[in-house]
């Protein structure tokens, strides 16, 4: 018993013994990502960086997101964070990071030689790494964040499905796309598909079309508690989704659906519009790489307002402001969001690039959502924000406008309920 | 004569029911595994198209590219290092714990021992930032010895519960007859309680190879070099964020899977055994 538990003792020690501490031959900067995805194009940026400017970089992948999270948490409260890293989550955590002293201020860098850097990015994607004057979160103003890539949510529709229907062109307003599912229900085939199941896609289906109704202040005067959710231009905003219903303009079983089901079953040509976020390109190309379909902006319900879509940075990087050597830091991100690296990057992950001159020899889909960054919003980009409770009174009542189980004007006034409840909480 | 013939029917009704409900359970244990299996087989696109178990043209070629793509030859080691280690860790360390709690009388037996039960109620993702800060505190992370200890950690609570109710159903006579004999308390633990354990450290033993064998949060936290990061590290790589490569994936989990079906199936009857352990102590 005795030798042979000296043989694994020794086995055991001597493994342990060989720590992963490599020492660094030449100067490098370590990055921490969570894109699985990109890996392979990170790594050959990396491999360029380091034959062109003679510094490595170490990118180190945690996925997923939720692990990367808490990581870079753990490594905050240590102050063991990275020289490069990104902040998951809403902009509240963001700021906290900001606040405690982890994030670089790149704004001096953006403006600097007439703000070089700063104009060659998407200002909807700069916006989202941002805090303004005054801002509630009470960060000193100014930006943060590299935004790496872009992205927006539009509607897709297949070409072949609705050439079925004899229809050549995608529908420009509201009526139009009822007239459309009219002629594809007809034909027994499925309108409009989303995951729906996933509450956010809904909020931002509803948030595009109030948008384009009330406008951009009437909207955010509601967050402020100014105008009540029962105003007849939010019932309208309801009422779409009852008409869509009723009109069976809705893939059956959406309210449940989650996304990925979604994409399946409009790369399979089992529906003809979805709802979905530049990803699909990618995500498409794996599922059907013949699907025959393109991007459009959701159909305009009202000509008073422009049509609004949720977009801006996908994925951002921060400088670490603890970090030994922050201007090389600044230097590769810098370098990351040139064009000849925005493009390869690009084409190897078929995303939108943040750097709005590398747009050249896109997938016309893909292209069609770089054509529509100038429609994109963000609540994280409004200066305020609705309480989640509203939001979720919000949401979930949609999905029972959709199984027949309020009417609009009832979830109207029941989330101005919850609205009321909330803001008297908080006085 | 007549009731013979009614107890017979009546005892296969019986046996048909716990038949067809046992069939109906091993049938939704078993159709993951073989969804799994047969996605393996299949390509990017007909995974989502192709509704079949087994496809028609298996590409046999995943599991390679799996392997290779997801770097399983590095990280199966590591994997099986850090489930041999953990394990025999858990196993000495958490019987010699329960011994004592069993059988040695000291103060606060007690509560060291509700504290060991109480550890049991925090999930380890809560746990998480004050391991990663007593970690760096002791210059462990990034270290194989700071992610085995950790895991060593994490799986003893229930193994000390385990093992203790095991050996407090030992009879006493046992240990007097070994003492008798001119056992040490030591020689008891090793000669005695562990033969006769054999069914629980079964059960401690599939449960903790399980544990860590599918550990991978907490490796993302202790690590930052890839050569250190266990096996599911690799199926990672196959998870975008908004792709994901499912038939590699599924070939991965299927490359996985196997040791730890194996594990199972070689302590099969002990586990069975360690269940019901009451039963056969003594």
């Amino acid at each position: 018993m005795s030798s042979s538990f000296i043989v694994f003792l020794s086995v055991f020690l001597v493994s342990c013994g060989q720590e992963a501490r490599e020492k660094p031959l030449v100067k490098s900067i370590k990055v921490w990502h969570w894109m699985s995805d990109r890996e392979d194009a990170f790594l050959e940026l990396a491999k360029r960086y380091e034959t062109e400017k003679g510094i490595k970089v170490d990118l180190e992948l945690y996925a997923p997101s939720d692990a990367y999270t808490q990581k870079v948490r753990a490594a905050a409260q240590t102050n063991t964070l990275p020289d490069i890293f990104g902040v998951l989550g809403v902009k509240r955590d963001f700021a906290s990071f900001v606040k405690s002293n982890y994030v670089y201020d790149l704004t001096e860098e953006m403006n600097r030689d007439n703000g070089a850097w700063k104009n060659k990015l998407f200002a909807k994607a700069l916006a989202v790494n941002e805090f303004e004057q005054d801002n509630s979160f009470g960060v000193k103003p100014g930006i943060y964040g590299a935004p790496i890539d872009v992205t927006n949510i539009q509607m897709l529709y297949n070409k072949d499905l609705l050439e079925a229907v004899g229809v050549n062109k995608p529908p420009k307003t509201w009526k139009d796309l009822i007239e459309v599912t009219r002629k594809l229900r007809a034909k027994g085939m499925q309108g409009l598909v989303s995951g729906w199941g996933e509450t956010w896609m809904i909020d931002c289906f509803a948030s595009n079309y109030a948008f384009n109704i009330m406008g951009k202040d009437k909207i955010l005067d509601t967050i402020r508690g100014k105008v009540s959710y029962a105003d007849p231009d939010w019932v309208k905003v309801f009422d779409l989704f009852r008409e869509m219903r009723d009109e069976g303009a809705l893939a059956s079983g959406i309210v449940t659906m989650v996304n990925k089901t979604a994409e399946q079953i409009f790369a399979n040509n089992r529906a003809a519009f979805a709802f979905n976020g530049s990803w699909c390109v990618n995500v498409y190309k794996g599922m059907n790489p013949n699907l025959n379909y393109g991007a459009m902006l959701p159909p305009e319900v009202s000509d008073k307002y422009p049509m609004a879509i949720w977009g801006g940075a996908g994925s951002s990087f921060m400088v670490n402001k603890q970090s030994k050597d922050i201007q090389a830091s600044v230097d590769f991100l810098k370098w990351l969001t040139d064009a000849p690296q925005q493009v390869f990057l690009s084409k190897e992950t078929q995303g939108l690039p943040s750097n709005k001159y590398s747009l050249k020899d896109m997938p016309m889909a893909l292209s069609q959502f770089a054509n529509a960054m100038d429609n994109a919003t963000h609540p994280n980009v409004w200066g305020v924000s609705e309480s989640p409770i509203v939001i979720e009174a919000f949401d979930k009542g949609i999905q029972s406008i959709i199984i027949g189980e309020k009417t609009p004007e009832q979830l109207a006034r029941e989330v101005q309920a919850v609205k009321e409840r909330e803001m008297a909480k908080n006085q | 004569m007549k009731e013979g013939a009614k107890y017979k029917m009546e005892r296969f009704l019986k046996d048909s029911v716990i038949h067809i409900l046992l069939i109906m359970v091993s049938i939704t244990c078993l159709f993951p595994l073989l969804w799994m299996v047969g996605s393996s087989l299949k390509t990017q696109q007909t995974i989502f198209s192709d509704m079949s178990l087994f496809p028609r043209n298996p590409m046999w070629g995943n599991f390679y590219s799996a392997w290779t793509k997801g770097g399983f030859n590095m990280y199966f080691i590591n994997s099986l290092f850090y489930t041999i280690t953990v394990v025999s860790g858990i196993v000495i360390i958490s019987s010699l714990a329960a011994f004592a709690f069993s059988r040695l009388k000291f103060p606060g037996k007690n509560i060291f021992f509700y504290m060991f039960l109480a550890a049991m109620m925090i999930p380890l993702p809560g746990s998480f930032v004050p391991l990663y800060v007593l970690m760096t505190k002791l210059h462990l992370v990034n270290t194989r010895i700071g992610y085995i200890l950790c895991m060593i950690n994490v799986g003893l609570p229930l193994s000390i519960y385990l093992l203790k109710t095991f050996f407090d159903k030992m009879p006493v006579e046992l240990e007097d007859a070994a003492r008798m004999d001119g056992c040490s308390r030591l020689g008891i633990w090793w000669n005695v309680a562990l033969p006769l354990a054999r069914p629980a450290i079964a059960v401690v033993v599939i449960f903790n190879s399980l544990n860590v064998w599918n550990e991978y949060k907490l490796a993302t936290l202790i690590f930052s070099t890839k050569s250190l990061m266990p096996l599911q590290r690799g199926l990672m790589i196959f998870q975008g964020t908004h792709i994901t490569e499912y038939p590699l994936l599924m070939a991965g989990m299927t490359i996985t899977a196997l040791p730890i079906i194996v594990v199972y199936l070689l302590m099969q009857r002990h586990i069975v055994k360690g269940i019901t352990a009451s039963a056969i102590v003594g």
